[in-house]
């Protein structure tokens, strides 16, 4: 048995001989639909579902001249990374990039997990046909590759307006093209809050980083965002009863397998549901019909403090082109058995998911690496400074 | 103790748009079981709803015919629960950002003086599958019809204004009028366009108390909802009366034993904010576009046609209910024929058998100008009314025109003086008693004239020019 894909691509491959992505070979997880490849999500609710059409990601890929290789093993609906092998095609070369969704940092930690680059792109640039999400106002489909010219490309390619998606804000698409940084005139910022929970080993790599980035020019400037430990709560909250409602199609009525031998259709929910749905997303969608039902207040609270973050987060941008985090390296956890330990992981990647900002992460030869996060639709600006970090970093070599 | 009603209405309105609320599928409900359907109304993995601009018109022409404002930020909100109806958990309804608020809808109270009932906000949301019981054998199974799952659906819900059932059904008459007005839906209860919940509490008559209220459901005529909104006054007086107090729940109409029953209560969570389908933003601009495409409502109508035409108030709101019908009339007069006796034509003979044939006027082979062309015939004495209440029947069947119908079936009217002369004296000649009744005083001894003469000429003859000649003749 296949140990990394899903599914593999056994037709031959796209030579359609023209586009920007010619050669590119793309793994995708199969929560993106590709005609006619089973398309389970990772979950036995969707089990033997097959997609119905390509999604909007896969269909510009296609036509961009990439080939998508096959579907990598992924956790139940993509919310963390248990039992995923996302980015390790790319770690053995069977694929050169690799799509995900990022619902509160997949895309990122998986990324620092294969030692290659991992970005989250702004919410509401890429098109949401086809891709079977979880929490729909904080995930993105994100882009694991080698190299950030890979990742612009393939941004360049799937995002953009979609008449068939209405979700999709109705702005200016940015301008991704590759421009010049000067680190004399770009400051990086990064939050005290942030670094003073730190483990101290940790702490002392990012340092180092920081320090390594100021000799190269950068202004580095600390700044302050007291309430920076509330991202993880809001998504905690927020994504929850958005996950519990976004499951609720999920009841064997016109897909999916049925529970055998129910009474009456109320049975038939509990049993089907109960069998479709794995312990952790389980306990995930209960927190979510929790606050729904009995903690509704709780739940407006956290929307109202959501759009406080968001203005705070944009004060801060004010203060810096961009800001640095560190990344949880998920090869040092333990085995992920409750939210408690998948939440632990998310801690320095949901902000990005609750303010909808792109956020990119750089590997690293020494832990896991880190991350750099812009203002929302700067995107190309941010990838340039990925550019900039792939090409100067240790001592030139990348 | 004398006890007076408080009621408020929610009224669900299936809209006619073309397409159901957020996908391309046919809104047609009633056609063979999920043919209608998409992966997108069926909620598929992947699907992303798209709500569509032609519902919304439908929608926000309807809240403007109500004096409703339009909110410039709504939203879609859904409402969360379980069933096979529901094909992904929740309904998509508009709860905390309703598309208007405010409005209201005049009517005629008990004793004819006019009064305001006011509406508190009207909002979107989708309707959901159909439910089939039935029996495999001895195993009751349920089927799911996914045709009307998706389809736009509005809900208006009013203030408590209304104190009785009469409040109820004229402003649920009236709402039918102007909601087929703008064009927005047929509001028919009986094929389930429109369906009506009442609540209904009741307190000391003169109090500004608001009780405990009762819900009522499953009313599928203006009338059951009057029905059933007055034995519910009836049974929470005789509770309270009887020292009960009122609970809070739900009650079904039997509009066969007529009574209102308990039902099992529904479980219904909060509403929270749906993040797939985006804030619906109306413009200054796009609701004065809006509102330019609003019809003349049928008040304003109604005042019109007593202004311009000199009708009586009812006559002008019988005409005005129907827009069909005022339009019909409006271009009947147009063509040259008298108000009234286009009114008087159109209300009495042509729309009753319009539905005696069970078609629709817009739909029959009687267009206004052959309908007019007929009614000019009688208002120049060229034909008389048996004639042209003959013609008329004919022309439902026919494409000739109303002259040649005339011609070929000799209906033209015998004017002709001498003619009549002749026929007359032959008359009174035969008629010696009746015209010696006549000369004795009794005045009814002339119809019978007019009549014999009228047999006389085959019914062709001129009544006016018979009576005119009669009369010289016997003096």
């Amino acid at each position: 048995m296949d140990s990394i894909f899903f599914y593999r691509n056994s037709e031959k491959s796209n030579d359609s001989g023209k586009g920007a992505l010619q050669k590119l070979k793309v793994a995708v997880q199969p929560n993106i639909s590709v005609k006619g490849w089973p398309t389970e999500a990772g979950s036995a609710a969707l089990a033997d579902f097959k997609a119905l059409e390509d999604a909007v990601v896969a269909e510009r890929l296609s036509g961009q001249g990439a080939n998508i290789v096959g579907s990598v093993k992924m956790s139940e609906f993509g919310f963390g990374l248990k039992g995923s092998q996302a980015g390790c095609a790319l770690a053995e070369k069977s694929a050169d990039a690799e799509l995900m969704l990022d619902v509160a940092g997949e895309a990122r930690l998986a990324a620092a997990r294969a030692g290659v680059y991992g970005f989250k792109p702004s919410y509401g640039l890429i098109s949401r046909i086809g891709l079977v999400g979880l929490i729909p106002s904080m995930e993105t489909c994100g882009i694991l590759a080698h190299n950030i010219k890979s990742i612009r490309d393939i941004l360049q390619t799937i995002a953009g307006h979609d008449e068939r998606d209405f979700s999709l804000p109705d702005e200016k698409m940015p301008d991704f093209s590759s421009q010049k940084i000067d680190p004399k005139k770009t400051t990086l910022g990064i939050i005290e809050e942030v670094l003073k929970d730190l483990p101290s080993g940790k702490r002392k790599v990012l340092e180092k980083e920081l320090e390594d980035l100021k000799k190269a020019g950068f202004v580095i400037k600390e700044l302050s965002f007291p309430d920076y430990s509330q991202f993880m709560l809001i998504h905690q909250i927020v994504g929850s009863v958005e996950a519990s409602s976004c499951t609720g199609r999920y009841d064997s009525v016109r897909y999916g397998r049925r529970a055998p031998g129910a009474k009456n259709w109320n049975e038939m929910y509990l049993q089907s549901r109960g069998a479709a749905f794995g312990t952790l997303l389980k306990s995930y969608l209960f927190q979510g019909a929790f606050f729904q039902f009995e903690r509704y207040n709780a739940y407006e609270d956290a929307c109202r403090l959501r759009a406080q973050l968001v203005s705070e987060m944009q004060k801060l941008s004010a203060k810096a082109d961009f800001l640095v985090f560190p990344t949880h390296n998920p090869a040092a956890s333990g085995t992920v058995d409750s939210l408690a330990d998948l939440y632990e992981q998310f801690v320095y990647t949901a902000f990005a998911n609750v303010t909808g900002q792109p956020a990119l992460h750089i590997p690293s030869t020494v832990d896991a690496g880190f991350q750099i996060a812009a203002k929302r639709l700067d995107d190309g600006r941010l990838l340039d400074l990925g550019d900039y970090l792939l090409s100067h970093r240790h001592g030139g070599k990348s | 103790m004398e006890f007076e009603a408080v009621i408020g209405l929610e009224i669900h309105v299936e809209l006619n748009s073309a397409t159901k609320l957020f996908c391309d599928c046919p809104n047609n409900p009633g056609d063979e079981p999920n043919i209608n359907t998409c992966p997108v109304c069926l909620w598929f993995p992947g699907e992303v709803p798209r709500l569509s601009r032609a519902a919304l018109e439908k929608a926000a022409l309807l809240c403007l015919g109500f004096n409703a404002e339009l909110q410039p930020r709504s939203a879609f909100d859904q409402k969360v629960y379980y069933y096979p109806d529901l094909p992904k958990g929740y309904q998509l309804s508009q709860a905390h950002l309703p598309l208007s608020r405010g409005g209201w809808i005049d009517i005629a109270d008990e004793d004819g003086t006019p009064k305001r009932l006011r509406i508190h906000h009207i909002h979107m949301e989708e309707d959901v599958a159909k439910l089939v019981h039935e029996m495999e054998g001895r195993l009751p199974i349920s089927l799911v019809d996914f045709n009307r799952a998706g389809a736009p659906l509005v809900e208006i819900v009013t203030e408590p204004d209304f104190r009785s059932p009469h409040h109820a059904m004229e402003f649920l008459k009236a709402l039918r009028t102007q909601v087929r007005y703008v064009g927005s839906s047929e509001c028919s209860m009986e094929n389930g366009t429109m369906r009506v919940d009442a609540n209904i509490s009741i307190r000391p008559k003169g109090t500004n108390q608001m009780n405990t209220k009762v819900e009522v459901k499953n009313m599928n005529s203006i009338r059951h909802v009057g029905d059933a909104i007055a034995h519910e006054i009836t049974r929470q007086s005789m509770a309270v009366t009887a020292g009960e107090s009122v609970v809070l729940h739900t009650r079904l109409w039997d509009p066969d034993k007529k009574v209102t029953l308990p039902m099992r209560a529904k479980f219904e969570g909060p509403c929270v904010p749906d993040p797939m389908v985006p804030e619906i933003i109306l413009t200054k601009q796009e609701i004065e576009d809006l509102r330019a495409r609003l019809p003349e409502m049928p008040a304003v109508r109604a005042e019109r046609f007593v202004q311009q035409y000199g009708f009586s108030a009812e006559e002008a709101i019988y005409l005005s209910s129907d827009p069909e019908v005022a339009a019909y009339f409006e271009a009947v007069i147009k063509d040259g024929v008298a108000p009234r006796t286009a009114m008087h034509w159109l209300t009495t003979q042509l729309i009753p058998a319009v539905k005696d044939r069970s078609q629709e006027l817009a739909q029959i082979k009687v267009t206004p100008a052959r309908f007019a062309a007929l009614l000019k015939m009688l208002s120049n004495d060229e034909i008389n009314a048996n004639a042209a209440r003959e013609v008329l029947a004919q022309l439902f069947d026919s494409d000739e025109p109303p002259e040649a119908i005339v011609s070929a079936k000799g209906f033209k009217q015998v004017s002709d003086r001498g003619a009549l002369d002749e026929m007359i004296d032959k008359v009174l000649g035969e008629q010696a008693a009746a015209v010696a009744d006549f000369k004795s005083g009794q005045g009814k001894a002339m119809g019978f004239l007019i009549g014999q003469v009228m047999q006389a000429s085959g019914g062709k003859a001129n009544p006016k020019i018979i009576r005119e000649l009669l009369a010289k003749k016997l003096v």
